[in-house]
């Protein structure tokens, strides 16, 4: 049974069929997906979903499909860390870590809206599938319609990162490399969902893409114990997960899966591709769109779609928005690998390095639980990280070689030296 | 050439939001007639939606001439799944 109400304005509240439709008519407004929250009382609870596959699809009845799952079978219910040597280097608490960059089978939270949306493309009878991609997104696309038997076609920038393009290549879609940045890929995208019957996930399925999103939420609200983190940062690129996140936590306190702790939410962005930030520490409603420059490709997004709407849920949350530099996020990329072994993409680091910043300025009080949202995987952005370690010797295999490197090792790192008797 | 509807976002910076760009667009294409739907306006910024109808390459030099107003023009998402 479906608890699909309707497509609904988020500006006017006009409500809309279930359709390929993206804005609505009056305004423009974005149109999402309305649920019956009320007959689905007592009966979507924590053992309904307890009684669900090991995926996103255990909260099925929260999202906006028809009848069986088509796509990402296996996507989701992601790891979820207390990260006690991270929280210990940060001197906090309560330290979790969402890890998506886990995800199957492209490893970044976009498996998830991508598991919805080509659920939809399917049960809209559309054959091709595609994309405006900063890479995680076309990566997810293209693995996904393998599965499914769909034709991809997917819209990047000239200039990602080599990891991304030849993994989503792996998948065997048509890939269109566009001039320019991620928001010039975009607009062309609004201009071939306008004029080809193709499902572009992030454009003309926008509404049931971005529901997706929500099972980050569940997942955390989840596997935290049915309770929500007091503080959640995540990172800020489109203004998708955000307030997703968001709305999960609010549709499991409407249904008294969760207790309602007020929880305050948080966007991350790498100063180099800020508007969002922006806009929230100069206290305005409306973001101005930038040109970015960052390392943090997969968040680098100048216009974001829904970045009024990411500015909105922080301030009604009382969070509030931090950015890092390029430095900065590399830093982090590497106290999260080397505090709790994940290797997560530089919009990961981006997203800890601005946690990091907002306990530091006490925005986030170090005794209150907090939950860092790493969204990708560093092995497809692995050349960012180029110059980012001590240069290792090779030796030759003599004995006497290595007894001089443990030798150098334990006068300069001698906590991370092995006995050296057995 | 045929008519068409056309739904845009406008964006107005750097002082253009004081200034009467859609009249002044008004005035040199007057076979194109554009509606606001939705509109917010702060210190230093506004955003409009519209929706613009008239010849097709009458709309898109309407276009260019806001542009080279200054004022910044994206299409709607998926604009043409609405009706119009």
């Amino acid at each position: 049974m479906s608890y699909v109400k309707s497509l609904q304005c988020k500006e006017c509240q006009s409500e809309y069929e279930l359709k390929p439709l993206t804005v609505c008519d009056n305004d423009f407004g974005p149109l999402e997906v309305a649920y019956d929250y009320e007959a689905m009382k007592g009966k979507v609870t924590r053992e309904s979903i307890e009684a669900g596959p090991r995926s996103l699809w255990r909260y099925k009845d929260l999202l906006p499909i028809e009848g069986e799952p088509k796509a990402g079978l296996n996507s989701g219910f992601t790891p979820f860390i207390k990260a006690d040597r991270l929280a210990a280097e940060l001197g906090v608490k309560e330290l979790y870590i969402k890890d998506d960059s886990a995800n199957y089978p492209s490893y970044s939270y976009k498996d998830r809206v991508v598991a919805v949306a080509l659920t939809k493309a399917i049960e809209f009878d559309f054959d091709t599938v595609g994309c405006a991609s900063t890479g995680n997104l076309a990566h997810s696309v293209a693995a996904h319609a393998a599965a499914a038997g769909l034709r991809a076609c997917v819209m990047i920038p000239h200039d990602l990162e080599e990891g991304k393009i030849v993994a989503t290549l792996s998948f065997g879609p048509r890939m269109f490399k566009i001039k320019g940045n991620y928001d010039d890929v975009n607009r062309l995208c609004s201009q071939i969902a306008d004029k080809y019957n193709w499902a572009i996930v992030n454009v003309n399925l926008r509404p049931y893409y971005t529901e997706g999103a929500k099972t980050h939420g569940f997942e955390i609200a989840e596997q935290m114990g049915w309770r929500l983190p007091k503080h959640t940062v995540s990172p800020v690129a489109g203004g998708t997960i955000l307030p997703k996140i968001w709305k999960a936590y609010q549709e499991f306190i409407t249904l008294g899966i969760v207790e309602d702790n007020k929880p305050k939410i948080y966007g991350a962005q790498a100063d180099g591709c800020n508007p969002v930030v922006t806009a929230l520490r100069e206290d305005q409603e409306l973001f101005h769109p930038q040109k970015p420059n960052t390392i943090a490709k997969s968040i680098a997004i100048g216009n974001p779609a829904d970045g009024y709407y990411v500015i909105k849920v922080i301030k009604e949350s009382g969070g509030f928005g931090e950015s890092a530099s390029d430095q900065e996020i590399l830093d982090a990329v590497k106290l999260l690998g080397r505090t709790q072994g994940i290797f997560t993409e530089p919009a990961g680091g981006t997203t800890l390095a601005c946690a990091i910043k907002l306990i530091q300025s006490g925005r986030i009080p170090r005794d209150e639980s907090i939950c860092v949202c790493i969204t990708g995987n560093g092995l497809k952005t692995v050349e960012v990280m180029q110059g980012q370690f001590a240069a290792n010797p090779t030796i030759n295999a003599k004995m006497s070689e290595f007894d001089e490197l443990v030798k150098q090792m334990e006068e300069t790192h001698p906590s991370q030296s092995p006995a050296t008797t057995a | 050439m045929a008519k068409i509807t056309n739904k845009s976002w406008l964006t107005f910076e750097g002082g253009r939001q004081n200034e009467p760009c859609l009249w002044k667009m008004a005035t040199r294409f007057p076979g194109v007639t554009f509606d606001i739907r939705q509109a917010s306006v702060q210190k230093d910024i506004g955003i409009m939606a519209v929706l613009f109808e008239g010849e097709e390459d009458e709309v898109k030099a309407a276009h260019e001439f806001l542009k080279e107003q200054g004022v910044r023009v994206d299409p709607v998402e998926g604009g043409s799944n609405v009706a119009g």
